[in-house]
Formats: structure tokens, sequence, C-alpha cells
């Protein structure tokens, strides 16, 4: 029924397109039958409708082709879902807390059925928001899968109409990578990310693989939320592109959660049984080369890889057009988002440059600026981009790591400042967990290249730093600079 | 001679290596500063490797020079304890005294001041629970099945905070004795310019000479003390964190942030509170700021009288406080009763007892406060003030840490650096917390015209309040530009959830002279409630809707 009424809506409206269009076009009777708009984007996430947006304010006529919910990753599977039940976990944490601070909550019962419908409301009003927004810029949604035809002038296929613009944008964002069964037998009984967020319960027991953000978060989501969670990563530590304290800080706090950490392991089978899953792990032992141990965790609900992200391109038929990838299928993009074919431009995840939502819709803005009000420079830097991990305690980082820093600049021209202390929240509770914080400063001004933090509140408390960090303040900024009392980033202005 | 008899008498305890004959002999001067310095100098140099060595610490007295230190710090808060541990750090020799006077009530505290004993720590882990509670409200839309009320024990609660600020009375102990920072538990007044007398709970006194006095004994919240009642049945905010027993249905009367903080964390952890407000709240505050603050608590269950000024308090049969009022409108008196009157009318310095008009220095009449200049010196030679007593200082821990720390810099030669006391940040940790840096908006409105500013604005929905469906009416962001040329900031308020931790970053870009466009060009955190700083664009100009829709 709905899809019936978006398809007549959309009929409508191509055919208003069409009547306009054809007035404006009409030496070329060939193409009657596409549609033709000032700007096309293939994808209604973050960055496809950022730009899709910022286009139409300034007067281009713009279509956005999305073949599922728009809001893409960052509201349906991403960010919001995700750091709503990184609350409700925190809310979890604060159970403990509650006698310490003198109030009685003992035995609170959780209902994960509860916060998943409250969250699924959210999103679906989130998703509802967004196709105003799009009416409401009188933007086309175009919804269905998109290919690009054999046409010589770039043109995209949806639902077997032909749409085309002299300028189209591909925002398709990535999925979850998956291991088959042939590399890992039974691997297809496990979730990702995507399914997480269809759970309709809280598994007893879980297993989460892989070392990366993603992976962090879940497993210290559904370990808070009281699963039994084991963590499978493949080295010593987790976050391993983070600055290595944090890295290692990361790596303890999962284990002060309660979090069974299974280091230099990767899943070798899993089957299944009446009781739930069965993973098998192999544990191989760094001293030793040859020596393995092969291990089984019984009656897992929930299985959960977290490997890694791929570009969504299949389908897209962009090897014919001329636009290059990378050996792992990213669109490759100069800085000013242009891809190797001229009119075709890519932003977001789909690049595999800095996954992150407000990055997107920055490239997306900046592009709409250059393409459709003249600004030839408008182009997003990607430099000092700050990034917060939702772990328990959060992580906040912006700029180089100390690692990074010594390599591009010597290790007798960086210092290194750090403190680490129990933020004052902590000071009667006894759950404890310490706030670690290190600046990365480079040169004899010591300008501060890098900033990195775990603790409580360090969610909230990098944003105003990274103005800073990127307007090139030095350690003689921080000092220059009052504390707010009593606070935890206080810490970062009296350092010494 | 007599002066320095009486010291020997009763200063032995104190420093049994001292030989006091040594300052009246030096007094007058003979050493010129530098000297002086340079001997220090040569003192810290040489310590190490004089390490252990019997008799180091007579040849150091010795030539300590004709005081017997070189920096006496009345006032053992938060600057006095900077001042005097870095001034030691840089080898001047130091006592600090400290001395609490009782409340009306008979509260009393240890080392530390204000913000460790009566002022920001507690009241943050208080505001902390407040939180707890809204969380516990929050957590039932989360999932949790919680009771539907949820008792709060105020002797728990209170016990926790006791002990850590205990914690830290004994953490600033053991940092000045391992500074080598003399501590005195005497209440000093100045003699002269280089003599300070200290007086112990006993009476004894005990006389110290040094080079230079440094004030900062900071102030005590005011009593309305023209009302009958106020002083015998009310408390301040030095006893509220030291209760046995929770104070119960509260009467808050002033809407300073001190009151709006007690009255939050009050309301917070269930109890029945009132504000009464005789003009306006947060006065100096950012007003459109300041009734978002309010609002907020109004609906957060705190009760607010407005234009009302307490007339009289009476202790019923019964054992409660009868509170009557009048309405400053209306004219019309109104009573009500209350199981506790907590004034929160202002604060006063403490400088009565210092003995300041003997020798001269110069006070503003109508605060109280000691007139300072750039350099925290007083208009007597030697005798610097700063923190909270100095006239036209915020009243704040961390410029009074900061200020101490460059003033002890100074006199110890080390550096002519001031304190800059521009781009201060603070926070109000109302139940929706509020930070701000800068100026206001009227105060910028007042200096360039309304024609000279552009304000950039936002209305916003925390995440966290979305599931917990909370109302988010009040979490407002404002930035305050100059209108022209590279529209530099000149303020910028936030009011929502960690607004302290947000706020802190966005001050140090301001003290390194960000203007709008910075803002622009760095990348959002998603999701948090900080990204909506740097992703405000709607201008108040502009009428258009500043709500934020969507990510």
């Amino acid at each position: 029924m709905q899809l019936v009424k978006i398809r007549r809506l959309l009929h409508v409206s191509l055919q208003r397109h069409e009547l306009i269009r054809r007035g404006m076009a009409s030496d070329r009777a060939s193409t009657a039958e596409t549609t033709r708009f000032d700007f096309l984007v293939i994808g209604g996430g973050s960055g496809g409708l950022a730009g899709a947006r910022r286009a139409a304010e300034l007067g281009a006529n713009t279509a956005v082709i999305e073949s599922h919910k728009l809001g893409g990753t960052c509201v349906n599977v991403g960010c919001v879902p995700k750091k709503v039940m990184w609350n409700a976990a925190v809310h979890a944490e604060y159970l403990h807390d509650h006698s310490d601070y003198g109030f009685a909550t003992e035995n609170a019962q959780f209902s994960w059925e509860t916060l998943k419908a409250k969250r699924d409301a959210y999103v679906s009003h989130l998703n509802r928001i967004y196709r105003n927004n799009l009416d409401k810029a009188k933007i086309q949604t175009i919804q269905g899968y998109a290919r690009f035809t054999d046409d010589r002038e770039p043109t995209v296929e949806v639902n077997g109409k032909k749409v085309t613009a002299p300028h189209i944008l591909i925002a398709t964002g990535g999925q979850p990578s998956v291991l088959s069964d042939d590399e890992v037998p039974g691997a297809s009984l496990g979730i990702t990310s995507d399914g997480f967020f269809e759970l309709e319960t809280l598994p007893k027991r879980s297993v989460i693989v892989g070392a990366g953000y993603i992976a962090v978060e879940m497993a210290g989501i559904l370990a808070t939320l009281g699963s039994k969670t084991s963590l499978v990563i493949r080295q010593t530590g987790v976050l391993r592109n983070f600055d290595a304290f944090i890295s290692a800080n990361c790596t303890k706090e999962l284990q002060n959660n309660g979090i069974d950490l299974w280091k230099n392991s990767q899943v070798k089978s899993v089957s299944k049984t009446d009781k739930g899953l069965e993973v098998m792990i192999v544990t191989k032992d760094p001293e030793k080369k040859n020596d393995e141990k092969i291990s089984t965790i019984e009656e897992v609900e929930c299985l959960l890889w977290a490997i890694g992200r791929q570009p969504n391109t299949s389908g897209l038929n962009i090897g014919s057009m001329g636009v290059d990838t990378d050996e792992r299928g990213h669109i490759i993009v100069d800085e000013f988002q242009n891809t190797s074919r001229p009119g075709i431009y890519a932003v977001g995840d789909v690049c595999g440059q800095a996954l992150l939502t407000p990055v997107a819709i920055a490239a997306g803005r900046k592009l709409a600026h250059r393409l459709f009000e003249g600004k030839k420079d408008s182009k997003l830097d990607y430099s000092s981009i700050p990034t917060v991990v939702f772990s328990h305690p959060p992580i906040g980082t912006v700029g180089l790591t100390e690692e990074e820093a010594i390599n591009s600049n010597g290790k007798e021209n960086v210092k290194i400042y750090k403190t680490s202390f129990t933020p004052m929240y902590h000071a009667i509770t006894s759950r404890k967990s310490q706030c670690i914080m290190k600046l990365v400063c480079v040169g004899k001004e010591e300008k501060v290249v890098g900033l990195h933090m775990q603790g409580l509140g360090c969610d909230e408390m990098l944003q105003g730093f990274a103005v800073a960090i990127k307007m090139g303040a030095t350690k003689a900024d921080f000092d220059n600079t009052v504390a707010i009392h009593p606070t935890s980033s206080e810490e970062f202005v009296t350092m010494r | 001679m007599k002066a320095s008899l009486r010291w020997l008498v009763t200063h032995v305890e104190v420093a049994p290596l001292g030989l006091p004959q040594w300052q009246t002999r030096f007094r007058g001067g003979h050493y010129t500063g530098s000297f002086h310095n340079n001997i220090m100098a040569a003192l810290c140099r040489g310590r190490h490797r004089w390490k252990g060595l019997k008799g180091l610490q007579v040849f150091t007295r010795n030539l300590a020079g004709r005081y017997d230190y070189d920096l006496v710090v009345i006032g053992g808060g938060s600057g006095g304890l900077a001042c005097s541990k870095e001034a030691a750090q840089l080898g001047q020799k130091v006592a600090v005294l400290d001395y609490v006077e009782p409340t009306a009530k008979g509260t009393k505290w240890a080392l530390g001041g204000t913000c460790v004993n009566v002022g920001c720590i507690p009241k943050k882990l208080m505001h902390q629970a407040a939180l707890l509670g809204t969380a516990i409200k929050d957590s039932k839309k989360y999932g949790w099945q919680m009771p539907e009320t949820v008792h709060h024990d105020w002797a728990t609660m209170a016990e926790a905070v006791q002990n850590h600020v205990r914690s830290l009375n004994w953490g600033h102990r053991v940092q000045l004795q391992d500074k080598k920072v003399k501590y005195l538990n005497l209440k000093g007044s100045l003699l002269d310019e280089h003599t300070v007398r200290g007086l112990s709970k006993a009476g004894k006194e005990t006389i110290l000479t040094t080079k230079n006095i440094v004030i900062a004994t900071g102030g005590r919240p005011k009593y309305p003390t023209q009302i009958p009642g106020a002083v015998e049945h009310g408390i301040t905010s030095d006893d509220i964190f030291w209760l046995k027993r929770a104070p119960g249905k509260t009467l808050v009367v002033g809407a300073s942030y001190v009151a709006l903080e007690c009255a939050g964390f009050l309301t917070g952890i269930g109890l029945d509170t009132t504000v009464m407000v005789r003009s306006v709240a947060l006065r100096g505050f950012d007003q459109q700021m300041a009734g978002l603050v309010t609002d907020y608590m109004v609906a957060y269950g705190t009760r607010f009288i407005w234009r009302s000024v307490p007339k009289r308090v009476d202790k019923l049969s019964s054992g409660t406080l009868q509170v009557t009022w009048s309405d400053t409108e209306t004219g019309r008196e109104h009573k009500d009763t209350y199981d506790s009157v907590l004034w929160a009318v202002g604060r006063a310095p403490e400088t009565k007892a210092l003995g300041l008009d003997k020798l001269g220095v110069q006070l503003n009449k109508q605060t109280g406060k000691i007139l300072v200049g750039p350099d925290e010196s007083t208009s007597v030679p030697n005798v610097y003030a700063f923190g909270d007593i100095s006239e036209g200082r915020p009243e704040l821990t961390p410029t009074a840490i900061k200020a101490g720390k460059l003033l002890a810099h100074r006199l110890a030669g080390h550096s002519a650096d001031l304190m800059n006391y521009d781009n201060v940040a603070t926070t109000v940790f109302t139940p929706l917390e509020y930070g701000c840096v800068g100026l206001s908006e009227e105060e910028a409105e007042r200096r360039l015209g309304k024609d000279g500013i552009e304000v950039f604005h936002a209305f916003y929905k925390p995440l966290e309040f979305t599931v917990a469906e909370r109302d988010a009416s009040q979490c407002y962001i404002k930035v305050i530009c100059e209108r022209g040329g590279h529209q530099k900031i000149l303020g910028l308020h936030f009011t929502g959830p960690n607004a302290g931790e947000v706020i802190q970053g966005f001050s140090m870009s301001l003290q390194c002279g960000a203007t709008y466009s910075h803002l622009l060009q760095t990348v959002g955190i998603h999701p948090t409630c900080a990204e909506e700083v740097v992703k405000i664009h709607i201008t108040k100009r502009s009428g258009l809707d500043p709500t934020v829709t969507g990510c």
C-alpha cells in the first residue's frame, strides 16, 4: 500500500519534472524518456542528504535515490541507535552507583524489549524528519536501486526509469564486512552491527569478533546491559590504530568491565546446537609460533562480526563508468571529491576515508557550494578531525598519535604531556574508572598536534579543544586558559 | 624586641631551630631583593647536595634574611594554597595560616577553603546525586523497572561527600608538608607590612615576620541580619553540606548561582524546594540564559516565589520554621512553613579581622573587598591580595589558583607575567547545567551596539533526552560574534548536559582568538551535544527558527 502510494507520487512528480525539463532542453529529444536533474545523489545517508539539501538551497533541481530507509547508516544502524544503546548502558552503570549516592534502587529489572521499541520509534521519527526535509526542499526522493547505464552521458537507471544530471554524487556508504562459510565454517550463523539493531532480546551470551571501534562499542553495550560477553581479537590490544596510550587503556577497561578478552585469537568455526551456537576459537601463543590452543565457547546466543566495513558499490556498475576504485573497492576521489570520471563525485564511507557522519555531511555540503555556488576552492580539510568512541568510559581523540608525530617530526621534536586521575564523580562510588589524557606537542613552540583521552565525559569534552587545535593551539595556549572547576576537562589546561 | 621575645616564647614548638634575633637585627634592610634572591637560588641549587647534613636548617635560617619567612600567606583556600606551594617550589620560605571561624550553626571544617569544604567540591557531588535522581526517572524509559518513588538517604550521601572532603583536607596537609610550606592553624592578622600575628583557637599568639604578605582569606555567605530570626533559624551554604539529616522542605532565599545550585540539588534528591527571588536570577550572567536555567528548574519541580522579600522567620512549637514574606509588587504579605531556610543572599569578604585599617590597606567601602592592582598589589607595599577577597575579581577557584601561582612567580622574581582575567569560562551546576565564556549578549550589545554584534543561536535536543522523553526546550546555544570583519567570537553560552565539560575547550579557542569561521571549519563529533556549537548557523537577526532538526 505504502509502496504503491510512493510509486504514484513518484510518477506524478517525475512527470512534472519531465515537463519542466523538456521545455528547457528541447533539443535533446532523444533523451525525452530520461528525467534530467541538475544534481543527482545516489544514497540518502548523511553525506548524500546534506549535499542534496545544500544544492537545493542553492537553486539546483535535485533528486536523491535511496534503496532503503532515509538517513543511511548513521540514523538506522549506526551512530544514533548505537548512542541510544550506549546511553542505556550508561544507566546500567549508574545502577551500581545509586546506593553510593544515597538512592535505593536495588534489583531493578531491565527490559530490552522496551528499549528496542523506544529506539525504533525514535529512528522512525528521524526517517520521517528526513523525508519531510527533502520534501520541504523540493528534492525528489526516488526509492530504488541505482545502476549506471551504458549511455554516453552518465545516467542511472532506477526501477526501469532513466535519470541523469550533469553532476552525479555517489554517497552509497558502506556495510559491515562478513566472512563466507568457506573462510570460516558457520560464519553466516553470526550477525553484524546491522543485525545487532534487530535483536529482540538481550542475548545471555555474546561473542564479538574484532578489535575496531565498532567491536569495542558493541561489546561494551552488551556487557554493561548484562550479557556475558567475550571479545575475540587477533592481537593483544583493541583500537590498534589509536594512540598506544588509548589502545592499552581501552583494552584494560574492557577487562575491568567484565568482558572476557581472547587475545591472539581467531574464530575457527561456528556450529549450531539446540543450546545455541558453539564458537570454536584458535589461540596462538605469541612466544611459540606453532603452539595453538583450540577452545570452544558454548551456548552463544549472539555471535557478532565486527571485522571492518566495506563500500557499497556492487550493483552500481561503476566499473564500466571509468570511476576508479582502490583494491578494497573504495571510490578514489581527489581533495574536491572528484572521481576519475568528470561529472561523477563521491563522498562519505564509500570513499573509505574518515568514516564519520559529520565528515560526509561537511564534504557533501562543500561539494554543493563548489558545484552550484561557483566556490571553486570549496573543499573539506580532512586534517584534525575529532572523533569519539562510545566505549565505557568514552574515548575522545583528535590529530596525530604519538607514533605518527614521531614519524613525521622526529622523536627529539615531540613532547608528550600525560595525566590520569579519578574523576570526581567516582570519588564517592565503589565502582571506579580512571580518566586518562595525553597531549602530543611538536617543535619548540609546542604546537599541539594530537589530543587523546578516555574517561567519563570525554565525549562532550573534545569538540571545543578540536576547534582550538584546528586553529593551531600550542601548549602555552592550554596553559593560558583558566580552568573550569570542578570538571575533568580542566585537567587539560592545568597539565604540567 | 619585645615582639621578638614573645615570638621566641611561642614559636619554639613551630621552629625549634630558629634564631629569632636575626630577624630584628636585619630588619630595616641592608639586603637588596636581588641579593636575597640570589642567596635563595644558591640555596635551592645546593639543597640536593647538602641533603641530610646536620645543621643545614640553621644555616638556611641564618641566610633566609632579616625575616622569618619570605612569604606568609593568610588563608588556606584554593588561592592561598596554590600561591604558597608555588612559592615554596621556587625556593621561597613560606608559611600559610588557615583558620575557620565556625558558622552561626557551629559548622566548621579543615584546610582547603570554600571550594573544598563548602563550595565547588561538595556542591558538584550533590549535583551528581541529583543528576542520578533524574537518571533514575530516565532509566524507566530506557527499559528498567524502577519503583514508583525511589527513596534517597541524605545521610549516606552526606557522609560519602564529607569523607571525600576530609580526604582532600588531608591531601592538602600532606602537599604542604611535601613542598616544605609551614602550615599554621592560626587566625592571621597584619601588624605591619612585614609582620603577621597568628592567634590560635586557645588564644595563643604567634608573631611571624616576613618579606611579603599575601591575603587570600576569601569570603563567607552573608546573613540578612536585619530580618528577625534569620541568623537563629537559618543556615547558609557553609552549613548545608555538613548537615547530618536531610534539610526537608527548604526555602532558599536568593537567586545567585549558589542559591540555584543548592535549590537544584535539593530538588533533584526529592526534597520540596522553593527559591525566593527579589529581582533577577543569576545577575551578571546573560539574562536569556538565566531565564532558561530557571525555566528548566520550574519544569524540574523547584518552586519559585518571584519578586518577594522575606520579613521574618519564626520557629513554631512543632519545630518548623514559619517564614513571612512580602510581594514587592503587591505589597501583600504571605506565610508558609519550612523545615529549613537557606540564605544565599551574597557573600562577604573576610577582611574585618585582618587589621587592614591600621595599616591603611584600601578597601572598597561598599563591598569591603581589598582594592588591588593588576599585579594583585594592595595600597600598602609588600602586601598583596587576590581571590575572592580582592575587588573586581571573579569569585572562582581556578582564577584564584592561577593568579596565586603567577603571584608566587613574581614575588620570587621568576617572571613578571600578570594574570589575564579575560575569557574566564564558568559553569553553573544547576539541574540543567549552564556553561559560558566571554561576554553576555547584554554586555556585548552595550560595548558594540545592537548592530555591532551577530548572535548565532540554536535550540537543540540532546540525544539522551529523546528516548527519555524529556523536554529539551531549554537546551540552547548562543554564540555572540562581532558583526564585521572576521566575526571574532565575543561570548559563547551553552545550556545542556555536561556543560562544564563542553565549554572548557571552547574557552581555550576563545583564548586563541576564535572567529565564527573557526567553528565552521571544525568537523563535528556525532552524536554529541557539543557538536551543535560548531554546527550553529541561524542568526537572531534573520528571525529564522533556530530549532535543530535531524543530524
